[in-house]
Formats: C-alpha cells, sequence, structure tokens
C-alpha cells in the first residue's frame, strides 16, 4: 500500500464536483483527467465510471477538441491548459467529439486550484453544452 | 514513544461527575520521543495541567503542534505555564494560511478583549512557523503535516519516530470526502493515517447526531472506525469526544466502534486524560 494521494483541494474539489448537477471536470496538475462528474458524463458522451482517469494525451485525442473554426485545439490550447499554465480563470467556446461520436459545441469555465499562494495543484472545468443552431 | 493525553473532550471543557472518567479537558497531547523530545499536539485546556508539570523541568525547547486554531485547541496557551517563563522557547507549528502569519492568527485570542495579556508580553521565546509541506524532523522522529478536511485551515499529524508510528487527526470529517469503503486515496487523512500503530481520530458524534451535523467537521463513531480499518491502523484511538457525552455513553460508543473493528485490528480505546501509551507495545 503505497502512501500516496492528490493534494486536500483536488480531493475536496472532486467531492464538491460529485455533488454538483452543472457538468464539472477535474484535471490535476499535470493536465491528467482524474474525474468528471455524472452531470459532465451526458456531455461527454459516457460516464466516469466506465472511463476512468486518462493522462492528458489520451484525453485529448480522445474527444479531438477543436475552435468553432474548426481548427484542432493543443492541450495548451483548451480552456483547462490555459487555467493550468497560465494559472488564471478562463471562459471560452470550442468544439469536440463526445465518447459516443456525436459532436458539441461547449462554453467552459476553467479556473485554477491552488493549494498555496504559489502551487497549483489541478483545474476545475465547469461546461455547458450550446443548443445546436437551428 | 510515549504518548500522554492531557485533554481528549472536544469543542469545550466539560468538567463535572459524568465526565470524571475520561475527563472534560480539551485535546491536548503530550509525546514523548525516544530521544527525550518533548512534542505537544494541541494546546486545549488540557495544557494547563502539562505545563505546570514541565514547569517542575529546567526551561528547555518544547514543540508544540497545532492542527488549527479553533479555541478548543489553543484555549490553553494563555495558561501554559513554560510560555509565561523565561528560559523556555517553544517552537509552534501550525496551519498554513494565505493571508497572515502563525503569530498573527494566534494573537488574535491571546489579545484583549477576548483575553488580558498580549502574546508579546509572554517572557518566553516562541517561534511561530507554518507546517513545512515536505516532513520534517524533530528530535529523532519525522513529522509530516498534511492538510484534512474539517471547518477553516486544519493539518493533521503523522509522527514516526525508530519505527512507530502516532496519527493525530482530532478533527477530520473524512466523510466529507469520499465513501469510506472505497478508493482510498480520495479519503481525507488516508496516507496520513496509512499504517499507523496509533490513530487518536475524531469520534465526536453518534450516527444521528451526526445525520444532523454534516459538514460540522467531525466524525461518527462508525465513520472513524471504517477510517481506521480502511487506512489499516494498528489501533484506534477515539479521541475529541462530545462535550455532551457522559462517561457511560462514551463507552456504549466504544463497544460500537470495537464490534465494528473486531478481528482486523486490535481493539480500540477511548483516549482518556491522564492515559500514557506506549506505541508500538500491544
Amino acid at each position: 500500500m503505497e502512501r500516496k494521494q492528490p493534494d486536500l483541494v483536488l480531493i475536496v474539489a472532486r467531492s464538491f464536483a460529485t455533488k454538483l448537477a452543472t457538468p464539472t471536470l477535474i484535471t490535476d496538475a499535470r493536465g491528467d483527467l482524474v474525474f468528471f462528474n455524472d452531470a459532465a458524463g451526458e456531455v461527454l458522451g459516457r460516464p466516469y465510471l466506465d472511463v476512468g482517469e486518462l493522462p492528458v494525451s489520451r484525453w485529448q485525442e480522445l474527444f479531438e477538441p477543436r475552435t468553432l473554426d474548426e481548427e484542432p485545439l493543443t492541450p495548451e490550447q483548451t480552456p483547462s491548459g490555459i487555467a493550468l499554465l497560465e494559472r488564471r480563470p478562463i471562459h471560452g467556446s470550442f468544439v469536440f467529439r463526445g465518447l459516443d461520436g456525436r459532436e458539441r459545441e461547449i462554453t467552459v469555465t476553467a479556473f485554477p486550484l491552488f493549494s498555496h499562494p504559489d502551487e497549483v495543484v489541478g483545474v476545475m472545468s465547469i461546461f455547458w453544452e450550446l443548443p445546436a443552431e437551428p | 514513544m510515549i504518548v500522554r493525553i492531557w485533554g481528549a473532550r472536544g469543542s469545550l471543557s466539560a468538567p463535572g461527575p459524568a465526565t470524571v472518567g475520561y475527563g472534560g479537558n480539551t485535546s491536548c497531547v503530550e509525546v514523548e520521543l525516544a530521544d527525550g523530545t518533548t512534542l505537544i499536539l494541541d494546546a486545549g485546556s488540557g495544557i494547563r495541567e502539562l505545563g505546570q508539570r514541565l514547569a517542575e523541568r529546567d526551561p528547555g525547547l518544547l514543540h508544540v503542534c497545532l492542527t488549527h486554531l479553533h479555541l478548543d485547541h489553543v484555549e490553553g496557551l494563555g495558561f501554559f505555564g513554560p510560555l509565561w517563563m523565561s528560559g523556555w522557547k517553544l517552537q509552534f507549528w501550525g496551519p498554513p494560511s494565505a493571508t497572515t502569519t502563525l503569530r498573527d492568527r494566534i494573537s488574535r485570542y491571546l489579545s484583549p478583549p477576548l483575553f488580558p495579556v498580549g502574546l508579546s508580553e509572554a517572557p518566553a521565546e516562541a517561534i511561530f512557523e507554518d507546517v513545512p509541506r515536505e516532513p520534517w524532523r524533530v528530535g529523532s522522529a519525522l513529522i509530516e503535516a498534511e492538510t484534512v478536511e474539517h471547518r477553516g485551515p486544519t493539518v493533521g499529524y503523522r509522527i514516526e519516530d525508530e519505527g512507530q508510528v502516532l496519527v493525530y487527526l482530532p478533527d477530520h470529517e473524512p466523510y466529507l470526502t469520499a465513501a469510506l469503503d472505497d478508493e482510498p486515496e480520495w479519503i481525507s487523512g488516508w496516507a496520513l493515517a496509512a499504517r499507523a500503530d496509533l490513530l487518536l481520530h475524531d469520534s465526536q458524534y453518534t450516527e444521528d447526531e451526526y445525520a444532523h451535523r454534516i459538514g460540522w467537521g467531525h466524525s461518527s463513531v462508525s465513520h472513524a472506525a471504517a477510517f481506521a480499518r480502511v487506512a489499516g491502523v494498528r489501533q484506534l484511538g477515539l479521541f475529541h469526544h462530545d462535550p455532551m457525552r457522559s462517561d457511560r455513553e462514551l463507552e456504549g460508543l466504544y463497544d460500537q466502534a470495537a464490534d465494528s473493528l473486531r478481528g482486523e485490528q486490535e481493539p480500540p480505546l477511548i483516549a482518556r486524560e491522564g492515559m500514557e501509551i506506549i506505541v508500538g507495545r500491544g
């Protein structure tokens, strides 16, 4: 049994997300996906229990995030990537492919989780699916 | 490592005939390390009597590890003999704050109108530091502090001395962070408590009480037992007794914890004022 676990701020963020009805996704200090809640699972196309934790490269590959103009987004260009690297909140919209194969347009607010004034332990992203244009 | 309990009551001192068995003083635990170094865990009202005992010695260095600054964990400081005697050096460790020093936060209590004498008037040399983010050495022990789930900045302590481990989590609500029967790495305090020889853990509430106090920062007895089980500790010490709990009621709760842990680890104990525990010797 290895004595290792995430920072309490990440633990509490995850606990908070489980209780939210708003789609919420949490990444850690490396950008790896560590959790998304049931509401997020509806938008992402599959529940967290079926997906589990994913390294940043893998979840970027799975979801194929793109700008609204269909330009590919690197991990560093997504809202959660910017929040992590630039240590600031950000709001933006992009397109991705859900795990059920359906394309979706979402708007995201992502903000860094500081455990100390100089230490970011992860990012919390809350998002909404934008209604399809008529 | 010798552990002496000077106060195990939570929230408010509770003297009186109904609590005389386990004691009414709030949190304070003395830890005597293998090399003779003295650590003090929290400065509740139990520290008053500990101070009287320590004042019989020649002045020296004492380490005071504060889990958090709720009054029941610092209220004894104003009556802690060594703080008011020259020659003593007190090294205080406490939870970090993003905005205020530990000294300033403690001074809020040790200053008028809450207390007549200010901390700056104390003759002892007092040093205040936020707990380091990495384990650090005090005497013969390696100490680790981690933030844990409770209201306000709060840390728990893991003290490893010559292969024996004491973990002190007097105010802790792990159930708020995750179910206590799976995914241990997502349970507050799990890594700190893992495989401890003795875990002194919050056990303030009954199940019925907890249902009405979710989020207040404390555990029920059954949550304490479940946490001890998932952390694989050798022995659970029930701690931070509710001030309304009589000795008889405490013993009833003990039976519940003992039943729940039967066969998995050593029988739990109820922390009692005056109790001395040699950690690692069953």
